[in-house]
């Protein structure tokens, strides 16, 4: 299928929202590198934040590729007030338990839209995806074994674990706030199900995991409407972080 | 499960591409086999350098460095093949064989079947 046989805006609404997504959850999670609990464990992450990045990467060169424009102005020169990132991944970095709830959250809930893309029909996507889920996978094996080991062990580490589910399960199912233009983009074949769907299929996945570890589950989102909009103090301190050095000399070449 | 787990050293094998041999890449520390195999995949495999990885706990590993079983103290030089000239009986076989060196003989070779 064509660029052109598809309204722009419902795919740059879809795009968008997924590399915010991986390019916000990315930079939190480079700000372990340096340190992170054992030295290991800081390679590992930093490796795991720079894959996000490098799936922004690609998700904003589509939508640069899509609307004529510079991939990084898209990524880098917008007012944080227009990022479309979902508000799960507004909250400061915060301990290590925080970094694990929150990339479990994550993670799992961009798996099941992953899966939803897999087969979609506009190629540069559904080809890109393919890839993505393929690295994906990793990713979620390595923050589940984190997730099993906070929660198993009792006292400090499934205390904290705890707290920071109580901060971060309200915003866990605003990753499926639905999309403008849903629609269009599951009648072009691109999408394979509504938000709210992908929604229930991601319960239905973490539900078995969450009921093995005596975990409370995340609770409907409130204002699903506003799930990508809103951004917190946190978000605007980290896009002040990201931003600083391509802002330090507006317009040079890097 | 234990309230904190110790951290123990695992070496890490790798390979770099299929047929090659598994090399020692170097180590890691984690606390179980599961954490090693994700940190050895980090450390040794995610720059694409690797396609197989094998890890093994240190402990494992039978250990041997006892100086009389491998570095006895009498002389050994009769076991080496450093005092057993070649070159003149390699030339007068090939004197025979009409060959001349060991690479053109296997190349001739391949070209006569």
């Amino acid at each position: 299928m064509t660029v052109a046989a598809i309204p722009t805006i419902a795919l740059d609404g879809l795009l968008r929202s997924m590399a915010d997504d991986e390019f916000v959850i990315g930079f939190s999670d480079s700000e372990w590198t340096g340190i992170a609990p054992i030295l290991e464990e800081d390679v590992a992450m930093s490796s795991l934040a720079q894959d996000e990045l490098g799936h922004a990467t690609a998700l904003f060169g589509l939508l640069g590729e899509l609307l004529g424009e510079d991939p990084n102005a898209i990524a880098y020169d917008r007012q944080p007030e227009h990022y479309r990132h979902c508000r799960l991944l507004d909250h400061a970095r915060g301990d290590w338990a925080m970094t694990i709830a929150r990339r479990y959250l994550y993670d799992s809930a961009d798996a099941v839209r992953l899966d939803a893309l897999a087969g979609g029909s506009w190629a540069p996507l559904s080809d890109l995806v393919a890839k993505l889920i393929r690295e994906e996978r990793y990713h979620l094996m390595h923050v589940g074994v984190w997730l099993n080991r906070l929660a198993h062990h009792d006292g400090e580490a499934r205390t904290r674990l705890l707290v920071a589910l109580r901060e971060l399960r309200p915003d866990a199912a605003t990753v499926f706030t639905p999309l403008p233009h849903e629609d269009t983009l599951i009648e072009a074949g691109i999408l394979e199900a509504p938000m709210s769907e992908l929604e229930r299929r991601w319960r239905e996945t973490i539900g078995p995991v969450f009921a093995d570890l005596d975990l409370p589950m995340p609770p409907a989102a409130t204002e699903l409407d506003r799930g990508r909009l809103d951004h917190r103090e946190a978000f605007r301190w980290l896009w002040g972080e990201f931003t600083s050095v391509r802002r330090s000399e507006p317009g040079a070449t890097w | 499960m234990p309230a904190a787990a110790e951290l123990e050293a695992w070496e890490v094998f790798r390979q770099e591409k299929d047929g090659d041999p598994m090399r020692h890449g170097g180590s890691v520390m984690a606390p179980d086999a599961e954490l090693a195999t994700h940190y050895a995949r980090e450390l040794f495999g995610r720059r694409q350098e690797s396609v197989r990885l094998w890890v093994v706990r240190r402990g494992d590993i039978l250990d041997l460095a006892d100086p009389d079983l491998l570095q006895p103290p009498l002389d050994r030089s009769y076991k080496k093949p450093g005092g057993y000239v070649m070159r003149d009986k390699l030339a007068a076989a090939r004197e025979i064989s009409g060959g001349s060196k060991p690479r053109a003989r296997s190349s001739r070779r391949t070209t006569s079947t």
